[in-house]
């Protein structure tokens, strides 16, 4: 159904203002809630069907550690079902088995699928999942559309309840890695940039490069190669996670940037230090000098190792130090003791393309840091130094006008580290998101089982690559947050088979004008009941600017007149 | 042998159940096209092509750091290199993008599917933290949870 929506005036005062004219416009008509099916794989006594027995745990009431296991996965997928709409079901081929320490699991599309009918893009392969959404028929009935298969050696929460303590929450992580599965990834190869057998697909098509201003795949193989590793720079244009990130991400985000000379100008990829203050702690602004320091055994004069012999110059300013010789603490102490707002460290030849370093402390040096100190990718750490000598202005900041994990113009940013993170890259969200997200690489212990906004932009990311939501009555509301999921969406309102003439409106919580005057209808006891139920109901919209006098008069005649 | 388990739905979806009974028109139409693709299920396979293509080379790796919690003692230990050698197989079998034996079929319908073989696949890792929480990772590559883990390139191994 389209629903063209018309924001009413801030002096409405019921507490279900109006939101929307119904467009109504016979439209496509919703499957329902996605049916998973979870097919397991395990022969019996093993994962799924392990015997052990094990006491109920956070809601969830298996007796058997293999019982557990799959209702935490039903759970998950359940999670999903109830914000996804399809007309096939999703097969999850799904098992348990040893992986050996440190591998907790793994999950993703059995098969992706191009061409298909009613497929939205041409050419453009889709998740097989996804592709049966839009296609309205299993393309491929004789396969399962994602893989699963998770460890019996670790010990994950199986609880359903995110009560999961210092343990890894399962239906967290399943969350996560269906919607892998369900299209939240990419199939260029992040190790020559080439297409997946010459062909975009549906998530690339939603990929923008800021630096080049190209879509990917709009781009060379070359080009998608460098603007996996740009930095800040690959944002989602879908208009469902842009509007999203207003509710989600909060303004403030951590910022290195240079501010002159124009030719090195930008915002760069840092990493953090766990001594010192944090950066915005204070915000910190100035020009940028190269520390000198005495040249040690095996050291240089850039090291940073020893008191810095220019402290004169570095007092009031950004020290540039070299990483290498000596921990980064005792180069952030020796900035410190020479006056210098903030230090940053920048990689040695022998990290030359390594990312910037998570900077540790050695124990003794951090706690007489007092400046925020940063690292830098050795290649732009050059770049800054290649131009001291034209003077260089950076900021190390928060900056409060960009919200953390968009772009300035609102746009999620993708994970684009240097150096490329195999396929991590690009297919999750930024790390730098405030808050978590559940699509960064780091599936984060604060995570919850909410998917979308307010506290998420994993469904976002999933309409705008083609899902929608179980909606029975097209009026734009998920069925698990409409007040009614059947709500009676004719034009006009209609009383006993009068028609009003009067719009019928759609109200923010999902309930229409005709919802309302039916509901009344049902809970009077008689016909005068309802009637001034009906006045009273009708008095308000006037007030509220949401109809007429007149239309009020039709109202309130027509109820009269219903037996 | 599969055994195939409809998911439950919570509490909270027991409305949208009831509700899809009033919709079978486009479960019906589904089963119908299905139906039709059945029949036109004549795929016939085609090269992937594509420059992607990566060959899996047989690395052999050592562990740079403990991650593995001990059975016995419940103590964070070196992984044995048995276990590393079990981990990398496991990571290379779950990550592989083995693009140049991926098959494309083509769909009476017009349609081309490409199965991945078991690829592209999102893999989560866990390691310890000190204060006992486990920081987890979702990574798509052997080298990248081999990074994640702390597992580095053996060449004294060759």
């Amino acid at each position: 159904m389209h629903i063209t929506h018309r924001f009413q005036p801030a002096r409405l005062r019921t507490a279900a203002f109006a939101l929307a004219v119904l467009g109504l416009v016979a439209g496509t008509v919703s499957a329902g809630p996605a049916q998973f099916v979870i097919v397991n794989i395990n022969a019996a006594g093993v994962g799924f069907n392990d015997p052990t027995p094990a006491t109920p745990v956070g809601g969830n009431p298996g007796t058997t550690l293999g019982e557990q296991r799959l209702i935490a996965f039903q759970y998950a997928a359940s999670l999903w079902s109830t914000r996804l709409d399809s007309s096939v079901p999703i097969r999850i081929r799904a098992q348990f088995t040893p992986l050996g320490a440190g591998v907790l699991g793994s999950a993703g599309p059995v098969s992706v699928v191009r061409d298909f009918p009613n497929a939205p893009l041409s050419g453009t392969w889709y998740h097989v999942a996804l592709a049966n959404k839009l296609a309205g028929i299993d393309l491929l009935p004789a396969n399962d559309d994602i893989n699963a298969n998770f460890s019996t050696n670790f010990n994950f929460y199986l609880g359903l309840d995110s009560n999961h303590g210092t343990l890894n929450d399962l239906v967290t992580v399943l969350l996560h890695e269906f919607a892998h599965g369900l299209g939240f990834s990419q199939n260029a190869s992040l190790t020559t940039g080439a297409l997946l057998a010459g062909f975009p697909d549906h998530y690339n098509s939603k990929l923008f490069d800021t630096t080049v201003n190209k879509f990917w795949p709009q781009m060379t193989s070359a080009e998608r190669l460098a603007s996996a590793t740009n930095f800040g720079h690959v944002v989602w244009t879908g208009s469902y996670v842009t509007a999203g990130v207003p509710n989600v991400l909060s303004f403030g985000t951590p910022t290195v940037a240079v501010n002159s000379p124009v030719s090195i100008a930008g915002a760069y990829q840092f990493g953090t230090a766990a001594f010192g203050p944090a950066i915005g702690h204070p915000n910190v602004a100035g020009n940028v000098e190269a520390a000198v320091d005495a040249v040690e055994i095996g050291g240089t004069s850039t090291d940073g190792c020893s008191p810095f012999t220019n402290a004169g110059t570095i007092a009031g300013k950004i020290a540039l130090v070299e990483r290498g010789l000596c921990g980064f603490a005792q180069k952030a102490r020796n900035a410190t003791d020479a006056g210098a707002l903030a230090v940053i460290i920048y990689n040695q030849a022998a990290n030359v393309n390594a990312a910037p370093a998570a900077m540790g402390d050695d124990g003794v040096n951090g706690a007489f840091v007092t400046i925020p100190a940063v690292s830098l990718r050795r290649a732009d750490g050059l770049a800054i130094a290649g131009q001291l000598s034209v003077g260089v202005s950076a900021n190390i900041v928060i900056d409060l006008t960009v919200r953390a994990g968009a772009d300035p113009l609102g746009r999620a940013r993708l994970y684009a580290p240097f150096p490329v993170v195999g396929g991590s890259s690009i297919s999750h969200y930024d790390t730098i998101a405030s808050r978590n997200l559940l699509m960064e690489p780091a599936i984060n212990p604060d995570l919850t089982h909410r998917v979308k906004a307010p506290d998420d932009l994993t469904f976002e990311l999933l309409r705008d690559v083609g899902w929608t939501f179980p909606d029975a009555d097209g009026d734009g509301f998920a069925d698990d947050e409409d007040c009614n999921a059947h709500s009676i969406t004719t034009a006009t309102i209609v009383i006993g088979g009068i028609d009003t003439g009067v719009p019928n409106h759609l109200f923010e919580t999902g309930c229409t004008s005709s919802d309302l005057i039916a509901a009344l209808h049902s809970g009077a006891g008689n016909h005068g009941g309802f009637v001034s139920g009906v006045a009273h109901l009708s008095d308000g919209w006037v007030a509220d600017g949401l109809i007429s006098g007149r239309e009020k008069g039709a109202i309130q005649s027509a109820a009269a007149k219903n037996d | 042998m599969n055994r195939r388990e409809s998911v439950k739905k919570p509490a909270s979806a027991g409305k949208s159940a009831t509700r899809r009974a009033g919709t079978r028109i486009v479960p019906v139409l589904a089963v119908v096209a299905a139906v039709s693709m059945l029949i036109a299920w004549s795929g016939s396979a085609v090269s992937a092509g594509g420059d992607q293509g990566q060959v899996v080379k047989a690395k052999k790796y050592k562990a740079t750091r403990p991650f593995v919690p001990d059975k016995q003692t419940g103590e964070i230990r070196m992984p044995t290199q048995q276990e590393v050698d079990e981990i990398v197989s496991n990571l290379d079998a779950l990550g592989q993008r083995p693009t140049e034996t991926l098959q494309q079929s083509a769909q009476a319908n017009g349609a081309v599917s490409l199965d991945l073989d078991g690829g592209f696949g999102g893999i989560v890792l866990g390691r310890p933290n000190a204060d006992g929480t486990w920081e987890t990772k979702c990574v798509f590559t052997v080298e990248e949870g081999a990074e994640f883990l702390g597992l580095v390139e053996d060449d004294s191994a060759r």
